[in-house]
């Protein structure tokens, strides 16, 4: 089997990359060498638990931007940076409807970054609502959930219902005049519902109107409950793409 | 041994897949990873840029006892809220956006065909259906809309007095001014058919007794149920057959001129006009809905 790699006479470069690359803590943390050749480089791919979702080929017209426009992609990576953010968020916020407030406010005065860390996760999340949603289009125009990738839109759609929830539940945390009253119009909906409304908006919101229970609820769906699921789905999403063989190709 | 087990084509695994040309493939690592890295950094440098240069927007502390007006939900779901000012709430809070989640979720089980697959919009008609259907989506709402704010009213009244005021100096109503006709006083909104005809008492309560809802069998108060024609007709019968009938006919009439000829066609035209929908509602419910939720340009966060 050929591997591509052309012998080398012994330059100091040459001396460099064994030392860099074939030593026995890069071998020990990465199987194949460095990614120089096909060969190393379809290992890097299939070897990495990161990079392993990828096949180690795709096809030519796959990645071309404006195939995709990364937006599938750039979903995922708005999920880890809220995620990123969102776990640097919690040092400093409890929800209490006594704190919730002052701790926003303390985070934008008083904390190195504080404010930016804040900015960055709120335009994080809009942006994630639109990139999501902006997918979904995608796959629609380009036919990708046709057979058999059925499914796959279905978990797509379920995916985006939970981006919804994420980012409503996420709303009331700032416990300010705008997040109190959003969350009220938006529960209220829910409460409409005919028969089993009044029940289920008493569930969700903890009491007959939003207060300390909505918060810890809310709180609680935001950092663990939506984002676990979320994270289950997305594997299923993932994993299918692969299992249904890639990306849609025309037959 | 891994790496020629790893290269076969995925072929095989899909039923009907042609094998794939090997000259037409290429490595993921360097040229999709490298492709997924710079799009990861420009997202990132984007968002920090746009993190320092807007702020997240902070109100006064939450205070049950002050409700602002108007009191809008996160701009995502401000489509439903503007869907809940046309007709009854269950229907536009719960049952609308259940229906759509769970028709969005079939799409891929009506269209089975393969044409267009894998390639945006290929199939002969697909652009001319995605025009048509966000069109007809985005200026028919806009449309709906604006009849149930009565602006056909309006436009009337201005094109009928020239130059004119309503109102006298005094403040009164100038009697010389031509209002929209008592007449049709019922096509003033569509919430005008329940208040500007004269319904017999007989249709609008029509007691049901508390038989009808058993609500006492979920462990919740009895609720005795009273029909009211006229309020079922505004709030839910015309909503219904406009939200279903305008989609069909739709279809229907971009059947009959050729437009739509294939399953894909129809998917192009109503999933476009969907989006149109969802985007017009949500900048409606934006950009449009002043004090009152009246029907006014609106600068978000100017309450606070």
């Amino acid at each position: 089997m050929a591997t591509g790699e052309q012998p080398r006479g012994q330059t100091l470069g040459d001396r460099l990359y064994d030392f860099a690359f074939k030593n026995r803590v890069w071998k020990s943390i990465f199987r194949s060498g460095y990614p120089n050749t096909p060969r190393n480089q379809m290992l890097a791919v299939a070897t990495n638990v990161f990079l392993h979702l990828h096949p180690t080929r795709i096809h030519r017209t796959h990645v071309k931007i404006t195939h995709t426009f990364c937006l599938g992609g750039l979903s995922f990576f708005l999920f880890l940076g809220l995620t990123i953010t969102g776990v640097l968020l919690m040092f400093y916020y409890v929800p209490s409807i006594e704190r919730a407030y002052g701790d926003i406010l303390r985070l934008e005065t008083d904390v190195r970054f504080g404010q930016l860390l804040r900015n960055l996760h709120r335009w994080m999340a809009h942006g994630m609502v639109l990139t999501v949603l902006m997918h979904m289009m995608r796959v629609f125009y380009t036919g990708a959930y046709k057979p058999p990738r059925e499914f796959n839109w279905v978990v797509g759609v379920v995916l985006l219902v939970l981006t919804l929830l994420l980012s409503f539940t996420g709303y009331l945390l700032p416990w300010d005049q705008l997040a109190l009253w959003a969350i009220t119009v938006g529960t209220n909906m829910v409460g409409s519902a005919p028969i089993l409304g009044e029940p289920n908006r008493f569930v969700l919101v903890g009491g007959f109107q939003v207060g300390q229970a909505a918060l810890i609820r809310f709180y609680t769906l935001h950092v663990i409950g939506l984002p676990l699921i979320a994270a289950i789905f997305m594997a299923v999403h993932f994993w299918r793409i692969r299992r249904d063989g890639g990306l849609a190709r025309p037959l | 041994m891994a790496v020629s087990e790893q290269a076969q084509p995925v072929s095989g695994a899909v039923r009907g897949r042609q094998r794939r040309a090997r000259e037409e493939e290429l490595l993921v690592w360097p040229d999709l990873v490298f492709i997924e890295f710079i799009a990861a950094v420009l997202f990132t440098i984007t968002l920090a840029i746009l993190s320092v240069l807007v702020d997240a927007v902070l109100l006064d502390r939450a205070n049950p006892a002050i409700t602002p007006n108007p009191s809008k939900a996160p701009w995502y779901f401000l489509n439903l809220q503007e869907l809940l000012l046309h007709m009854h709430p269950a229907l536009a809070g719960v049952i609308v956006p259940t229906i759509a989640l769970i028709a969005l979720g079939a799409i891929p089980y009506f269209d089975t065909s393969s044409d267009g697959q894998g390639e945006w919009l290929s199939t002969p008609r697909a652009w001319a259906n995605l025009i048509v259907g966000s069109i007809v989506g985005f200026f028919g709402t806009l449309l709906l809309i604006f009849y149930d704010a009565s602006m056909h009213v309006r436009l009337y009244e201005w094109v009928a007095n020239p130059g004119k005021s309503k109102f006298l100096s005094s403040g009164e109503l100038d009697p010389s001014f031509n209002g929209w006709p008592e007449s049709l006083a019922f096509l003033k909104s569509l919430r005008s058919i329940e208040t500007e005809l004269s319904w017999p008492d007989a249709l609008t309560s029509i007691p049901l007794g508390e038989k009808v809802l058993r609500t006492d069998l979920l462990g919740l108060p009895a609720i005795p149920l009273e029909i009211n024609v006229a309020k079922v007709i505004v709030e839910q019968i015309i909503p219904v057959s406009t939200m279903i009938g305008l989609p069909i006919l739709l279809s229907i009439a971009a059947w009959k001129v050729g437009l739509a000829q294939t399953k894909r066609d129809h998917m192009i035209l109503q999933f476009s006009g969907f989006i149109a929908v969802f985007v017009i509602l949500t900048i409606i419910g934006t950009f449009f809905r002043g004090e009152g939720l009246e029907l006014v340009p609106y600068t978000i966060y100017s309450h606070g």
